[in-house]
């Protein structure tokens, strides 16, 4: 029996990968990969909404994680590590892009990004009918600032004291971008669906 | 009448040392409206880039050129704002050399790269990064940003830097950092020394590992620290009796030690192949 | 409470602060609840959001060829997969025992067969003078590097040479380290320093760091 199938058919746990990706087994490196590539992937996607980006970040995260294997002594869970090493990674990249990570309390957003304030504004209730998909795809047209925040906070669900920590704001900025946030996607789900509602 | 006729000979000399002056050395000034926040990016192949926190809510630029040989290009876009020294056909270390002098909102985050600098930023708590070739680099008085120094063989200095991550790559320039501390400091150096003079404070990972370069660092005797200090040929000195504690790694005397000293809140990480290691105790007057 | 305090209020009542004030607001006003119940669906709809499907094959195969060049991925030996599934991760005294007996016997057997003269078994530590010693020519990829960096700025040339051998030294070094004790961290730590390193040299010859 090859290497490959016996990995496949030992369901090889999680623990038993990681200790052979210390000792440097190839295939223990990519059953690691492939167990988690999809939450990574997804959360580098989130943060950036650019696939080619997303992927060279998914790369140096696990390329970082990797290097750092022989480190990892069980006393947090392996995927926690790993997640956290996305972050991270994402966040580096968007500073040295020089994109705001901490989005800014004042209008450096354009009048465009920033959400109306229309309170009940339109007539058309989202609660109970959001579609996912439509969601991702609003999610994708926020502003980089807020979008780091929500997909942090309400997506991947980190506290607010974690993503102070991580991207350096305050827990109040925190809150109240996330706030920002939710109220811009709330205006631009009901600005599409009520779009659509307007199309013969 | 003497008096005059000598006055009327020194404007003349000066009116002529500037016309000269003038036409060697070019000087601009920009200014760049910005808001909370403001990134500013400069690339300078030759010569100094100096940025201080100073207006609020604008940018001031001050660039010598030292030729036309050079040109600025500059762009904002909303609060980011880029300034990128061209350098023109026939252009060499000398006349592509632009000195500037940059006021930032003490919020803004910066980027340098240059070849030769040297480069110069405080009082700021924005993020900071800096690539350097040869450039010296010089920080000081930094808080709660990001700090990030590559260099091939610049002089690092970091003073009063706290808060913050700092990560410093260079491959044989020393790195000597006074008043470092924050939640990360990582030093990664071949061949060059790293010198630390600090607390070791701010429940933060201190990593400071070389290749050849020795490293030295110095704490006062009442530092709260979980230390590990090892070289694979270079020796290694402790100043201070630390607590023991366990290991993975077999504690050869000479070549490594490890424990505790107060309440271990910062872990401490001295790692070098085949450099000196001395964990120093600080002096007391 | 006019709407617009109570939606000031909003970022901290609606982490769990609401106080008895904002709870009479609600009640009372329609828009104001139509609107907490827009921001809470769109955040319980963010947490059910599904993953994004897998990155492309490219980033592995990326990674991969990264892992293997700093030598991170390697074979192990048969000895060393089979202890990971027979051994606890936490290796108690008792086993510590036998198994160094057996390491010495069979330390002894090989020396005996191959008799006086041979040289030393194969994966005796080889010293870094001995490594230092067997300096190698510069690889392709960093022969390319100086002739590019020549033919920008021939200044540079002798520079980046200097540069790259001290790189290559570390990485040579680091590599020996992990290759004598696998499992130390230092050792690792090293070998990723090292390639850091050599990267960043990549980088400012090729002003790929600049934007």
């Amino acid at each position: 029996m090859t290497d490959a199938r016996k990995l496949k058919s030992d369901k090889l746990s999680e623990a038993d990968a990681i200790e052979r990706a210390k000792l440097g087994d190839p295939l223990a490196f990519e059953a690691l990969y492939n167990l988690h590539k999809r939450r990574v992937y997804s959360l580098c996607l989130r943060m950036t909404a650019n696939t080619a980006a997303a992927e060279d970040l998914t790369q140096e995260a696990f390329l970082q994680l990797f290097r750092k294997i022989g480190t990892f002594r069980g006393e947090s869970a392996f995927s926690t590590w790993l997640h956290r090493m996305a972050v991270n990674v994402v966040l580096m990249q968007l500073r040295k892009k020089n994109l705001p990570v901490v989005p800014i309390d004042e209008t450096l957003e354009t009048e465009e990004d920033a959400p109306k304030k229309e309170l009940g504004g339109l007539d058309l209730n989202l609660a109970g009918s959001i579609d996912r998909m439509q969601l991702q795809r609003v999610i994708e047209a926020l502003p980089p600032g807020y979008r780091t925040i929500f997909v942090l906070h309400d997506v991947e669900g980190y506290e607010h004291n974690e993503i102070a920590d991580m991207v350096g704001c305050s827990i109040g900025n925190s809150k109240s971008q996330l706030h920002k946030a939710r109220m811009k996607l709330r205006e631009l789900l009901k600005t599409s669906r009520a779009e659509k509602a307007a199309k013969p | 009448m003497l008096s005059r006729q000598r006055a009327a000979q020194l404007v003349v000399v000066v009116v002529l040392v500037g016309v000269v002056l003038a036409t060697a050395e070019d000087r601009k000034e920009f200014r760049f409206k910005v808001r909370k926040g403001a990134s500013i990016s400069v690339v300078n192949q030759y010569g100094p880039i100096s940025v201080k926190a100073g207006a609020r809510k604008e940018v001031l630029v001050t660039a010598i050129l030292h030729s036309d040989k050079v040109e600025i290009d500059q762009g904002q876009s909303g609060s980011r704002i880029t300034l990128l020294s061209h350098l023109l056909p026939g252009a060499d270390a000398t006349s592509g050399q632009v000195e500037y002098q940059i006021v930032v909102p003490a919020d803004a985050s910066v980027t340098l790269h240059s070849t030769t600098g040297p480069l110069h930023v405080e009082k700021l708590h924005g993020d900071v990064i800096l690539e350097s070739n040869t450039a010296n680099v010089d920080l000081r008085d930094l808080a709660d940003g990001h700090v990030h120094v590559k260099t091939l063989n610049g002089l690092v200095t970091l003073t009063n830097i706290v808060d913050g991550h700092v990560e410093i790559t260079s491959l044989g320039g020393d790195v000597m950092l006074n008043a470092v501390s924050g939640p990360l400091v990582e030093v990664n150096s071949s061949s060059g020394r790293i010198n630390y003079d600090g607390d070791f404070g701010g429940e933060g990972e201190y990593s400071l590992t070389s290749h050849t370069g020795d490293i030295e660092a110095t704490a006062p005797g009442d530092a709260s620290i979980d230390v590990t200090a090892r070289s694979e040929q270079g020796k290694v000195i402790s100043d201070f009796s630390l607590q023991p504690k366990h290991t993975s790694f077999p504690i050869r005397a000479g070549s490594a030690f490890a424990g505790t000293m107060g309440k271990a809140a910062s872990s401490v990480r001295l790692f070098s192949f085949s450099g000196k290691i001395h964990l120093k105790k600080r002096q007391t007057n | 409470m006019t709407c617009a305090e109570f939606e000031q209020a909003l970022p901290d009542a609606s982490e769990g602060n609401r106080e008895f004030e904002h709870e009479q607001h609600l009640r009372s006003c329609s828009a104001c609840r139509s609107l907490v119940a827009d921001l809470n669906a769109i955040s319980q709809q963010a947490r059910a959001l599904q993953d994004c499907g897998d990155p492309s094959p490219r980033v592995w195969n990326s990674i991969e060829i990264a892992l293997t060049r700093e030598g991170i991925i390697r074979q192990p030996s048969r000895g060393e997969l089979a202890s990971v599934h027979r051994f606890p991760s936490r290796w108690s005294s008792a086993w510590l025992l036998p198994v160094a007996a057996a390491l010495l016997v069979t330390a002894g057997v090989v020396r005996y067969e191959r008799g006086p003269g041979q040289r030393v078994m194969p994966n005796a530590p080889t010293t870094t003078a001995q490594v230092a010693s067997m300096r190698p020519e510069p690889s392709p990829d960093d022969r390319q590097l100086i002739e590019s960096v020549a033919l920008r700025s021939p200044a540079m040339k002798a520079s980046y040479e200097a540069n790259l051998q001290d790189v290559n030294s570390y990485i040579r070094d680091a590599e020996q380290s992990v290759k004598n004790n696998p499992n130390d961290e230092a050792a690792q730590q090293y070998l990723s320093n090292a390639y850091e390193q050599r990267e960043m040299v990549y980088e400012m010859a090729e002003e790929r760091s600049l934007p």
